[in-house]
């Protein structure tokens, strides 16, 4: 039973790594929180629904079209709605509104999706998951090996390309100094369109990992975007590394958080699950509002130690 | 004698109306008026729906002296009728029950408020409106699940305020209530609009560092107007209980309560409460009409046409603030006192120095 819920945990942890890392990373560039990120992964839960239910594809193959789907998704937004919108001199507010709108209509893709593959297609589009396309490793579930591996992946090339290549270091220019980064002929734009495709194709993939994981609906944008938000304030939302830990930190206590309440006051307390990110959340604010990322830890290890 | 049907549909259109500008005028008064952005309207609707329905229906069987074995909830329809016999006969206690029930959901929308907003709103806005929508999230999935509280996924019917007036004409008693409610918001809002707290609000909203140096406390004006905002959210969320004389968590979701309100105050034009009652107006006729010709279309794709009208209202919102940002009435520059009144004024201070 725990060992099941430790296995849990880190699938949930690796899924809500690669989620906060892209909403970190894209609201470092236009400094505004994306309300849509979520249906960037819900929009490729119903794609790989799809591929594999209707085309034999292997979910984790899947993936490879999450990532391009996710990406132009989020592309979209950024350049035909957000940028745009910036030009005009918009200010935060109305660009958070525009992200909203953003929701809503991919929302409303989705559920026409959903509606069509449902209808013409007779699957089962609500309240559905694929554990039974998933392959098997050593006796275990293929997500429990592959999500974390992914995630590593991801991650360190992430890493490797904004510390190590020319074109990654532009952009950790152009967004940690617009003005400068522009001065000495970078391309801003650019840069900003790149790492909002990045960001789009993490969530992307886990949309797409998703249903082998959890049980999935329409609605699961707002369900993940609590937890995203959460993971993301925690992680200080001025430093993917933060989102990283943020990530992390709520997977592990949402996933455990709730099995050992269920285990300890009984299963009623599960649909409360998203109340243990909204506290996460609230805290971080209320106590270190500029999240671990902006904690001086070094003075603080001295304090305490 | 029944209503004649254009008189029913106009007085369906303005039950609507009224609870949707109560709502978008709330919401005016946050982002139009103090430029914060509530991304939780949701929260104090339901809060003020979900008050009703836990706690005056409790109340009003214990003052009634109703058998003790008979549960809010799990008894609701025997409750709730045998309430309903007693109230046909006392217009009087109907009235007091609406009307405490109202302030009581005022109270419990301005609570709700006050605890949602305390963590982010020092913060830039961001934060506030990250924290104010997954509080609206998980408040929701509470009410959803907590059949305690408000009778789960299932929900509660409530005592009905109206059934002293008689079944034809409740629905016109309801809409104008509706309406007097939305009147006196209204009025109220503009009073406060061209007081000066009204032009303090716009001057945080335009340059909050002005405002600090000028004296102004900055948090606590934006928490009192986040209290109000609340509150008056609120009281749309129980009249619209009084309305469907239930209170069911299904009824209450982002895209209605959240969503809709800001594409009203948006296209309206933010900051003018004449602006939020045009945008209701306009988005609940169009409703209205889109609902009337949808059958027409059912037949024609394979999916539910609910999702297309959200997805045009998500494009119609992204191209009014792309294209025309302040919205069809546009805000006015504040009002300030006539050149007449002003020179009259000064001959007035200098005779009385003269004398």
């Amino acid at each position: 039973m725990t060992l099941l819920l430790i296995r849990d945990a880190i699938i949930f942890s690796s899924l809500m790594i690669m989620l906060s890392a892209g909403l970190t990373l894209t609201y470092m560039t236009t400094k505004v929180p994306n309300f849509a990120h979520g249906d960037f992964a819900t929009l490729n839960v119903y794609l790989s629904l799809a591929l594999v239910r209707l085309l034999n594809i292997n979910p984790y193959l899947s993936t490879v079209s999450a990532f391009m789907l996710g990406g132009l998704a989020a592309l979209i937004l950024y350049l035909a709605v957000l940028k745009p919108l910036m030009d005009r001199g918009a200010n935060y507010v109305i660009l958070m509104i525009a992200t909203i709108a953003y929701d809503m209509i991919l929302i409303s893709l989705i559920n026409i999706f959903a509606d069509y593959l449902n209808r013409v297609h007779k699957l089962i589009t609500r309240l559905f998951q694929l554990k039974g396309f998933d392959i098997e490793i050593f006796g275990q579930p293929g997500l429990f090996v592959i999500a974390p591996i992914l995630a590593f992946v991801m991650i360190t090339s992430l890493y490797f390309f904004l510390n190590k290549t020319k074109f990654g270091i532009a952009m950790r220019a152009a967004i940690e100094n617009p003005s400068l980064a522009e001065i000495v002929g970078i391309n801003i734009n650019l840069m900003y369109a790149v790492s909002w495709f990045i960001s789009g194709g993490l969530a992307g993939v886990v949309g797409a990992l998703m249903p082998l994981y959890m049980t999935c609906n329409p609605d699961l944008g707002i369900r993940l975007l609590i937890s995203i938000f959460a993971a993301s304030i925690l992680g200080g939302l001025s430093n993917i590394y933060g989102a990283l830990v943020g990530g992390a930190v709520i997977g592990l206590a949402e996933v455990l958080g709730t099995g050992y309440l269920s285990m300890t006051l009984g299963p009623w307390v599960v649909p409360y699950r998203p109340v243990i990110p909204l506290i996460i959340m609230m805290l971080t604010l209320l106590l270190v509002p500029k999240g671990l990322a902006g904690v001086d830890w070094k003075r603080f290890i001295k304090k305490v130690g | 004698m029944a209503l004649p049907i254009p008189l029913t549909f106009l007085i369906d259109l303005l039950t609507f109306f009224g609870i949707f500008a109560i709502i978008s005028m709330s919401l005016n008064l946050e982002f139009g008026y103090a430029g914060i952005p509530n991304f939780g309207k949701l929260l104090a609707v339901a809060g003020g729906a979900f008050f009703v329905g836990a706690i005056p229906g409790r109340v009003i069987a214990y003052l009634f002296n109703l058998p003790a074995e008979f549960d809010f909830i799990t008894n609701n329809l025997e409750v709730v009728s045998s309430i309903n016999q007693i109230l046909m006969f006392e217009p009087v206690t109907s009235i007091f029950y609406l009307l405490v029930s109202l302030i009581g959901a005022a109270l419990s929308g301005a609570a709700l408020g006050y605890i949602a907003s305390y963590p982010g709103i020092r913060l830039r806005g961001d934060y506030l409106a990250m924290t104010l929508l997954a509080m609206a999230e998980v408040f929701r999935i509470v009410g959803d699940n907590w059949e305690p509280f408000v009778g789960g996924s299932l929900g509660v019917r409530i005592p009905d305020p109206f059934r002293w007036v008689g079944g034809e004409y409740r629905p016109l008693y309801v809409a104008l209530t509706i309406l007097l409610v939305t009147a006196a918001i209204f009025i109220y809002l503009e009073l406060v609009s061209r007081s000066p707290l009204g032009r303090t609000l716009r001057a945080i909203r335009d340059d909050e560092l002005s405002a600090r140096v000028y004296g102004k406390d900055v948090d606590r004006l934006r928490i009192k107007t986040l209290i109000v905002g609340c509150a008056i959210a609120a009281i749309g969320g129980a009249l619209y209980s009084f309305l469907t004389a239930s209170v069911s968590a299904r009824d209450f979701n982002r895209v209605t309560h959240t969503f809709w309100p800001w594409v009203m105050v948006i296209v309206g034009g933010a900051g003018n409460n004449l602006g939020a009652l045009i945008g209701a107006g306009i988005f609940v006729t169009l409703r209205r009409l889109i609902t009337f010709y949808k059958s027409y279309f059912e037949t024609i794709v394979p999916f539910d046409v609910v999702w297309l009208e959200y997805m045009l209202l998500g494009l119609a919102l992204i191209l009014v603030l792309l294209y025309r940002p302040e919205g069809l009435v546009p805000e006015r520059p504040t009002k300030t006192l006539k050149h007449s009144y002003i020179v009259k004024l000064i001959s007035r201070i200098k005779s009385n120095e003269g004398a």
